[in-house]
């Protein structure tokens, strides 16, 4: 391979013979990356659109006798049942989404650019609620603040108030998925902030802008690709989350896109066809934000890391830094002290019947009953080893490719990388249960015992979530200056002996998070695991979902505690590694370049 | 409405359901359990291992399991869980790609089962003649669980609780106190449907809808959120309630007069199984006095045995009529009910 990948080198500096050869390896490298995403991405999207245009099971019935037709769109798109899951849906993630933009802008300028107290504290109480399954989310929010008996309502009650919280309902869903997509968000703009150049805000101050101007004027447009990055990002996501509209929205009776497609596959007998006819529609809103977001950032240019030294700019905020504290403590207190609060009750207490405020405090109503049934189970052990391995497997695969891919794309001038760059966004419009069929349909007869296979599940997951590998590992290419690899090709280092010493170092913080991204993504992932899954590979979300439709909250409680937890360990090791391994990377980008 | 032949055929069922369950003296029979050939059961300890999938709760199953491992350590029970629909999916996409990898299907939606018929071997438990034929459609198939729809209710909250299931429609039990599992959710609330249309009167959805309410997506997160007090009463599988209760749940359950519609579920042993004696051997005792039994005392189950072995607690034959459906009104029925009751409690599809 190093024959092809050195060919790709510098082709527009540097001229000499075995042009052609150059030109060869590069046609070599894209066909092999094309392949790839052709296995992953578009032979499963082709049998789903099949699925689509059917009533058949690909599978079952073969590829003869198909009935093509569109009746199942026609009729998806003349349901009214569907108009209103779509405008739900809109609804909910375009509210969701403005409140993690506020959440997550705020404190990323907050931990970057101000000089409150604690900013440790508040960078990690930023990312926590990403470690939280969404399912786990809504059962919290369901336990703290459903309207007859919430936590929240009975403490309001004893306190005499009138008024209470009612968490079923559109705003309650668009306040929980702003709180828990926030981290979307500050991913994306901290780590902007991080690398950008404070000269320029220097100069907005030295020609008589204020802070707030300086920040409004010039610091967030110029961190614009991060914060549309992430925005595009957290909406697409919630588009495809199950958890929380299935746990709030249900009872509500507020049906949006992905539990009306989970009870099209749920229903007995399932109708599949009209499922992935709707995910169809889902995918075509996808398409139009991903189109829009390229429209608003084609033909600008947004690089902050250059070949020069800079320092981070810390604002002094005198005495209103205690009031970013506060909304830093408060948001602590929202989003992780009380749905933990609520799960430890729920997971620790007998049953949930809570009448009033002395009863939440009755201590005999409390044991490690859950904790003992649920690992008296041997399938919870084992869905703890399987989910650590596939998660592994899939960070570990999924970001070496998607490293490539983003390179490919966003770095390189070879041929079809337009191509790749479509189709590795494509999956990010398909909810994982209907994808999760088509992984299924399209995997299940290749050769050589996949199916069964731990490495089928991280297959399928490293081509779910390859947009968002992509898209957090872009952000930070994006933001290198092509002069620091010039400089490099013109010291005469190859391709990979830039990316070794150049790109890779300073990509190196964004790599690391974009794999730790992909570990939660993979942790929790419910969808697509659960066609693929087998008695042996057995992961936690399905299994969490058995117990939660198991009707047993204080069992799904236990379970999620141990999960938050487990999972809570792994970043934190994971965070002190990346620390450790980017320290000297630090250094060489801005301070000494 | 339903033809008279039907109600003929129905009455029958029920006769012979509440014939079976009064017939019941309470006590396991004395005679030696028979699970099968020794032969069958040396094989089943060389095969060491079988799959099993299944759509009921995760919880109840890994009970099951651990049970029948008393009576037979040697075999170690995989278990894949999903709901109905995509199980059925999953079964037929990996039959197709020659890749079942199931030993032993359970499922609550005998329909769904017969139409899988030829995929699955000849198997009938060594006790084939004690079942009542209704209750399963194909001699491959049988009932390993059946379960029944009582009234539960939050016995903390309701100081005057529904006694019947006419009561359901009172005004008094109106503004959501009650929770309700649709229709198109599966086999079993489907049965319960048909029930209250056949049994209760052509109207009663539209009366019992008029008390709006909540709708929930299937039978366990209801019984959850009537622990909860979301909501205060409930039909509810008894099995489900059952076992809340004897943990200590605020639960009160009713088995109303009028019967007690029962859903008996399907079980078969598919012909690729790769343990097929591990399969017979499992789904012998889990039909057996014993296995039957078993699950009656522990998750309040109901048995298609003609003489059950033991009776579920507060169970009492003479006044809570057992409900079987007639199967080929349970297959020409459903679409066109189900869309009327969704449109009815407005539900949205």
């Amino acid at each position: 391979m190093s024959a092809e990948v050195t060919a790709l080198s510098a082709p527009q500096t540097r001229t000499r013979p075995g042009v052609n050869w150059r030109k060869a390896g590069s046609w070599l490298w894209s066909g092999t990356l094309l392949l790839i995403l052709a296995f992953l991405v578009i032979y499963p999207i082709a049998v789903l659109l099949l699925g689509a245009l059917t009533n058949a099971n690909p599978v079952v019935e073969g590829f003869r006798g198909f009935d093509l037709s569109i009746t199942n769109f026609t009729d998806v798109l003349a349901n009214p049942n569907v108009h209103l899951a779509l405008a739900n849906s809109l609804l909910v993630c375009a509210g969701g989404t403005a409140v993690a933009v506020l959440i997550g802008l705020t404190f990323s300028w907050v931990v970057v650019r101000t000089d409150t107290p604690w900013k440790g504290l508040i960078a990690a109480t930023s990312m926590l609620p990403l470690f939280v399954p969404p399912l786990v989310a809504g059962v919290a929010w369901a336990i703290l603040a459903s309207p007859k008996t919430g936590l929240i309502n009975t403490f309001m009650a004893a306190m005499g108030l009138s008024w209470r919280i009612d968490v079923y309902s559109m705003t309650g869903m668009i306040i929980v998925f702003g709180m828990y997509y926030a981290p979307y968000i500050y991913m994306f703009t901290a780590s902007a902030l991080r690398n950008m150049d404070p000269a320029l805000e220097e100069a907005a101050e030295i020609s008589g802008a204020g802070s707030l101007r300086t920040l409004m004027t010039v610091t967030f447009p110029l961190i614009a690709p991060a914060i549309l990055s992430g925005t595009l990002l957290s909406f697409v996501v919630m588009l495809g989350i199950y958890g929380i509209p299935a746990v709030l929205g249900t009872p509500g009776n507020i049906p949006v896109l992905t539990t009306y497609i989970f009870k099209l596959t749920a229903w007995s007998p399932p109708l599949y066809a009209t499922a992935a006819a709707v995910s169809v529609l889902l995918m075509v809103v996808t398409g139009a934000l991903v189109w829009l977001q390229q429209w608003l950032l084609s033909g600008r240019s947004y690089t902050t890391v250059a070949g020069k030294a800079f320092r981070p700019r810390s604002l002094r905020l005198g005495p209103w830094r205690f009031l970013t504290l506060g909304l830093a403590l408060l948001y602590l207190l929202v989003v992780v002290v009380l749905p933990t609060l609520a799960l430890v009750v729920a997971a620790f207490r007998k049953f949930l019947f809570i009448r009033d405020l002395p009863a939440l405090f009755d201590g005999r109503q409390y044991g490690l009953q859950h904790f003992e049934r649920l690992f008296a189970n041997p399938l919870a052990l084992r869905s703890i080893a399987n989910t650590m391995e596939v998660g592994l497997i899939t960070a570990v695969i999924g970001g070496v490719l998607a490293f490539a891919l983003g390179y490919t794309i966003h770095r390189t001038t070879v041929v079809g990388r337009r191509a790749l760059d479509i189709i590795s966004t494509l999956p990010v419009a398909i909810p994982g249960l209907v994808i999760g069929v088509a992984y299924l349909w399209a995997w299940i007869g290749l050769p050589g015992g996949l199916y069964g296979t731990i490495w089928i599940l991280a297959l399928a997951f490293i081509a779910r979530f390859l947009p968002d590998t992509i898209k957090a590992l872009s952000t930070s290419m994006l933001q290198i200056h092509r002069e620091l690899e010039e400089a490099s090709w013109i010291c005469g280092r190859g391709l990979l002996g830039t990316l070794r010493s150049i790109v890779l170092p300073l990509a190196r913080p964004g790599v690391i998070a974009a794999m730790t991204l992909l570990f939660i993504l993979a942790i929790r992932e419910l969808g697509s695991s659960l066609f693929l899954y087998t008695s042996q590979t057995m992961v936690m979300a399905v299994l969490l979902l058995d117990y939660y439709e198991g009707g047993n909250l204080g069992i799904t409680a236990a379970f999620s505690l141990v999960q938050t937890v487990l999972l809570g360990v792994l970043i934190s090791l994971a965070h002190l590694a990346s620390r450790s391994a980017a320290a000297p990377a630090d250094v060489g980008i801005g301070r000494a370049g | 409405m339903a033809p008279l032949g039907m109600f003929r055929h129905l009455a029958k069922a029920a006769v012979a359901f509440t014939v079976a369950v009064s017939a019941a003296t309470g006590a396991a029979q004395a005679q030696e359990p028979n699970f099968g050939p020794p032969e069958l059961i040396e094989a089943a300890r060389k095969e060491g291992r079988m799959v099993f999938y299944t759509a009921g709760f995760t919880e109840v199953e890994q009970e099951v399991i651990a049970a029948f491992n008393k009576r037979f350590p040697f075999v170690k029970v995989e278990m894949v869980r999903a709901s109905g629909g995509q199980l059925i999916t999953r079964i037929k996409t990996e039959a197709a790609a020659g890749k079942l990898i199931a030993d032993v299907i359970d499922h609550s939606d005998r329909g769904l089962m017969l139409e899988m018929a030829d995929l699955f071997q000849d198997y009938a438990p060594p006790n084939a003649a004690d079942y009542l034929p209704d209750s399963h459609p194909s001699p491959k198939i049988w009932p390993r669980i059946t379960l029944g729809w009582v009234i539960a209710y939050n016995d903390a909250l309701v100081k005057d609780p529904p006694k019947t299931w006419m009561d359901l429609t009172k005004p008094e039990y109106g503004n959501a106190q009650i929770g309700q599992v649709i229709a198109p959710s599966g086999g079993t609330t489907w049965t319960r449907t048909m029930f209250e249309r056949q049994v209760l009167g052509e109207d009663y959805w539209q009366k019992q809808a008029a008390t709006k309410p909540r709708l929930y997506p299937s039978g366990a997160p209801l019984a959850d959120a009537l622990v909860r007090g979301e909501v205060t009463i409930a039909p509810s599988l008894y099995n489900i309630v059952y076992s809340k209760k004897r943990d200590g749940a605020p639960i009160g359950i009713v088995f109303p007069p009028e019967g007690i519609p029962v859903n008996p579920y399907a079980d078969a042993i598919p012909k690729t199984a790769a343990n097929p004696n591990a399969a017979k051997l499992f789904l012998n005792w889990c039909l057996s006095e014993e296995g039957q039994a078993f699950m009656i005392k522990q998750f309040g189950n109901l048995t298609s045995l003609k003489k059950p072995p033991i009776l579920p607690e507060g169970f009492d034959p003479k006044v809570a009529k057992v409900w079987l459906p007639e199967f080929s009104q349970y297959e020409k029925l459903r679409n066109t009910w189900v869309e009327d009751w969704n449109k009815i409690y407005g539900y949205r599809q």
